[in-house]
């Protein structure tokens, strides 16, 4: 039961997305169209590129899409609406998300065209930048919860979100996500402008549509993680807890797809040495605060 | 072609037909969910006043995700095979809608065509949706075929890239055996076609023949190290001097050589039909080779690249279709890693004929030759027209037209501004930033044909783009240093020529472009109403002529001879021309990102490049 409601509620998340993506392209909402394209990618023709890595080529939308899902088990929707309530559940977010990179590689290695290619490597490239920034702040968090568990990080928010006890925490993990998830302006790997798709440019058909849903997929995911980390999870007043998590997740979502939109794509070298030369001194300032604020105040 | 044409008239398009109920479903999907492929490019379409996604339909960035194939305008020959192989990359149901031009000889007839204006488009894309969803489907789909998508079979040399030949043989510089390869994967297909722009039907009997043709060669085996070629071993197994796993070699063959050649059709560890991986681009990528050979051996004879690497250079296109670019300009690159170790740009769509002598039957009086040249620049109509106009008038002994003076810079002037702001949606294209595609796309569409009013009114939003795009965070990061000329080049004209004294880069560029927008407006609201420049009577005068006008991209030089009314020879002397052979010097040892943002703020129009 857990199970299908999460999964409902992540893929009605994905349709959401999906459409507020419509929107932004082409100024119009059409909740019926993210459907129409889904049906219509089912229905095209699935092309196997000239001399694939067959295996990676048709792994890699699947694992996307599996490494989604499954960092999404850990997170609670509410006290009791979570798939599987880990003991190190904040470290597994992170463990399942690093295989994002496996999948991108795939997807870049396995068309066997140099377009994805360079996309993939640009990927291992991004992680570079970003890994120590999405470890870093959830350390800090789990020192105020001093649990790994995640009800027990929503549960030590019930007074103060951490959004306001760790600024500097949130908006460091919010990017660090958002290059995470290669949304705008962090698209590196699949830059239509730059590599014309890159990772996402052979795939059609059904394969396609896989895709797309992983990558809407995760960024709900990494949204939902930063509603659990930072945004006090289920917490609000008058509606349900469940209802406080969706709103609070798709409001990260979405407000992730409006930052890309309004941002030109970053310079490879200057997210590398913006990420290392500012943002891991900044992410181990957050952890000597939060531990000051914790020694501090009782 | 004004009736709805089902679209399997040929059969070539559509989808093979399987599951009756899920199709009428389907097939309204498809008729619901068009994305388009444009052919030459979005910067053209909308520069012929075209708004695609005002009909409902999407962009798309490549062909595999595309559905229409939507040519605006009279293709050249070279643009028409590159819209074929286009073509043949697209998924299945596919279409084709022509705008204002014919359908290339290669392609299957266009499903619907159509004026080229925007009232023609929104109705030629409510044919299409019928037609989609009428014929998406197909009992026993043909395959499509055309002459450009059989490849000619080149050989290449794994370790040397420049090496080239037509039959097999060895490298005259390193004697290793050369690699077949298909001529075609570097040569003008271009666009999102690198390896696999042939219908993929026809590469799959390639790679049925030359895996039985490599099946009995591989009947005696070893196995060897990657890393230590001395081991050799009857049976695989592990390296007992580094651990890794032994690799197959070939019996009684000598390590240096022909390694390379087998390790692209790997032995039966992969049973995909990977034929030649290691032959082209790839080299030592090569997916089949998992181990067979270390980097370091692949790449020992590469010379270094800037960051100390080295690595397996691949030759990859980029354009003439492609989403950063101007549609029409191809830019090859040798990329080395994502840094580029070479590149060069050239032009699918220029004028082919400068200084042409003109034969007496050719019947080019002064009209038809303002009208030939205006059409061939669809970037930049209006500055063209006035520069013929101009020549034709000062062979002809006119004296400077006083009376339409302020008209003609009128015109002059806000083609400028629609044309930057055609760069600037451009230069969002390739940065991933919509907003600013989406806003400077808008803003020239209104001011293209806008009055002079009109034009005032639009002032405060285009001043407004400007200060928002000077506050954008990340975008002057990202623009700074970028494109840098030699401040002692001296073939510059036009924005990047101004920009020059202002640091030189791309950033400088868009400044400077940004200040020529607001200048315009100026000189608009001190001027004329703009109108189209018009020639003025000259009769059936000779003598020659010659004029000068600041195009939005530079200065341009056209001198004509005319006779008895008509043009006998001229001489045009573009910007571009000029700025597009910098582009070798601009992206040398760049990282790619900078190297296409560096091209890019060249403004290159590739239809004003002379040959």
């Amino acid at each position: 039961m857990t199970v299908a409601i999460v999964l409902l509620a992540l893929l009605g998340s994905a349709w959401l997305l999906a459409v507020v993506e419509g929107w932004m392209a082409t100024g119009r909402l059409s909740p019926a169209a993210p459907l129409f394209r889904g049906l219509a990618h089912l229905g095209r023709e699935s092309i196997v590129p000239r001399s694939p890595d067959r295996v990676f080529f048709e792994a890699a939308p699947v694992l996307l899409l599996v490494v989604a899902v499954l960092g999404m088990a850990v997170l609670p929707l509410a006290p009791d609406l979570i798939i599987a309530d880990l003991g190190t559940g904040a470290l597994f977010v992170n463990a399942a998300l690093a295989y994002v990179l496996v999948a991108v590689i795939m997807a870049g290695w396995g068309p066997d065209g140099a377009y994805a290619m360079i996309g993939g490597w640009r990927f291992l490239g991004q992680l570079i930048a970003y890994s120590m920034l999405i470890v870093m702040p959830i350390t800090a968090v789990a020192m105020r919860a001093e649990s790994l568990v995640n009800t027990a990080i929503v549960g030590s928010q019930a007074g103060l979100w951490n959004i306001v006890y760790q600024p500097l925490g949130f908006v460091l993990f919010y990017i660090a996500a958002m290059a995470l998830a290669f949304r705008a302006p962090f698209d590196l790997p699949s830059a239509e402008g730059e590599l014309g798709g890159g990772v996402d440019a052979e795939y059609t058909g059904v394969r396609l549509a896989v895709l797309r849903l992983a990558r809407l997929t995760l960024v709900v995911t990494l949204a939902s993680a930063t509603t659990v980390f930072y945004l006090g999870g289920w917490h609000g007043p008058l509606l349900p807890p469940s209802a406080w998590s969706l709103i609070k997740t798709l409001a990260v979502a979405v407000s992730m797809l409006l930052v890309g939109h309004y941002l030109p794509r970053i310079r490879e070298a200057n997210l590398m040495r913006w990420c290392w030369v500012l943002g891991i001194p900044l992410a181990l300032l957050n952890i000597i605060i939060v531990g000051l604020l914790i020694l501090v105040v009782p | 072609m004004t009736s709805v044409s089902p679209i399997n008239t040929t059969g070539s398009r559509q989808r093979q037909a399987r599951f009756a109920r899920l199709q009428k479903w389907v097939s309204r999907a498809f008729a619901r969910d068009l994305s388009c492929l444009i052919v030459p490019g979005q910067d053209v379409a909308v520069a012929h006043g075209l708004n695609v996604s005002a009909t409902g339909m999407r962009v798309s960035a490549s062909p595999r995700d595309a559905n229409v194939l939507l040519i605006v305008g009279v293709l050249s020959e070279k643009m028409g095979e590159v819209a074929t192989v286009l073509y043949a990359q697209m998924p299945r149901p596919r279409t084709i809608v022509v705008l204002g031009g014919t359908t290339p000889s290669s392609l299957p007839g266009a499903d619907v065509s159509a004026g080229l204006s925007q009232e023609a488009l929104a109705d030629a894309v409510g044919r299409l949706k019928r037609a989609l969803a009428e014929g998406a489907f197909a009992v026993s789909p043909m395959d499509f075929d055309a002459s450009v998508l059989h490849a000619r079979i080149e050989y290449v040399c794994p370790m040397h890239p420049e090496v080239v030949e037509d039959e097999p043989g060895s490298c005259p510089k390193c004697g290793m055996d050369l690699v077949a390869r298909e001529a075609g994967e570097q040569t003008p297909e271009g666009g999102h076609d690198h390896e696999h722009h042939h219908d993929h039907d026809h590469s799959n009997e390639h790679s049925n023949e030359r895996q039985q043709e490599h099946a009995h060669e591989n009947a005696a085996t070893e196995y060897t190290c990657p890393m230590h070629p001395e081991i050799v071993r009857d049976e695989p197994g592990s390296c007992p001097k580094c651990g890794m796993d032994l690799v197959v070699r070939e019996d009684g063959e000598d390590e240096g050589h022909a390694e390379h050649e087998h390790s692209s059709h790997d032995h039966g560890e992969h049973d995909h039909s990977g034929h030649e991986h290691g032959g082209h681009d790839h080299g030592g990528h090569d997916h089949g080779a998992s181990g067979f050979m270390s980097m370091i051996e692949v790449t020992k004879d590469l010379p270094r690249s800037a960051d100390g690497l080295q690595m397996d250079w691949l030759e990859v296109p980029f354009g003439p279709v492609f989403p950063g670019l101007a549609g029409g300009l191809k830019l090859t690159l040798t990329l080395d890693g994502d840094g580029v170790t070479e590149g060069q740009a050239t032009s699918l769509v220029g004028l082919t004929s400068e200084g042409e002598n003109f034969e007496a039957s050719d019947e080019m009086d002064a009209e038809t030759f303002i009208g030939y040249l205006s059409a061939a620049i669809p970037l930049a109509p209006v500055s063209y027209r006035l520069l013929v106009c101009l020549a034709i008038e000062q062979a002809a002994g006119l004296e400077g037209d006083s009376a339409n003076a302020g008209a003609r810079t009128g015109a002059l002037e806000r083609e400028r501004i629609a044309s930057h702001l055609g760069w600037l949606a451009q230069l969002g294209r390739q940065l991933g930033f919509a907003w600013l595609t989406q806003r400077a796309a808008t803003l020239q569409l209104q001011v293209r044909e806008a009055n002079r009013d009109s034009l005032a009114a639009l002032e405060p939003a285009l001043r407004t783009l400007g200060t928002r795009l000077e506050r954008t965070p990340l975008l002057k990061s990202r623009l700074k240093g970028i494109g840098l000329l030699p401040t002692e080049s001296s073939d510059l004209r036009g924005p990047v020529a101004r920009a020059a004294d202002e640091g030189g880069d791309a950033w400088a560029r868009l400044r400077q472009r940004l200040a020529e927008i607001s200048a315009s407006l100026g000189l608009i609201k001190s001027g004329g109403e703009p109108a189209l420049p018009v020639l003025r009577d000259v009769g059936d005068v000779s003598g020659t002529g010659e004029a000068t006008v600041d195009t939005p991209r530079g200065e341009a030089r056209l001198s004509l001879k005319l006779e008895r009314g008509h043009v006998k020879s001229y001489k045009l002397d573009t910007a571009c021309s000029q700025h597009i052979g910098l582009v070798p010097k601009l992206v040398e040892g760049q990282e790619l990102g900078d190297a296409l943002l560096a091209v890019g703020s060249l403004d290159l129009s590739p239809w004003e490049v002379t040959s």
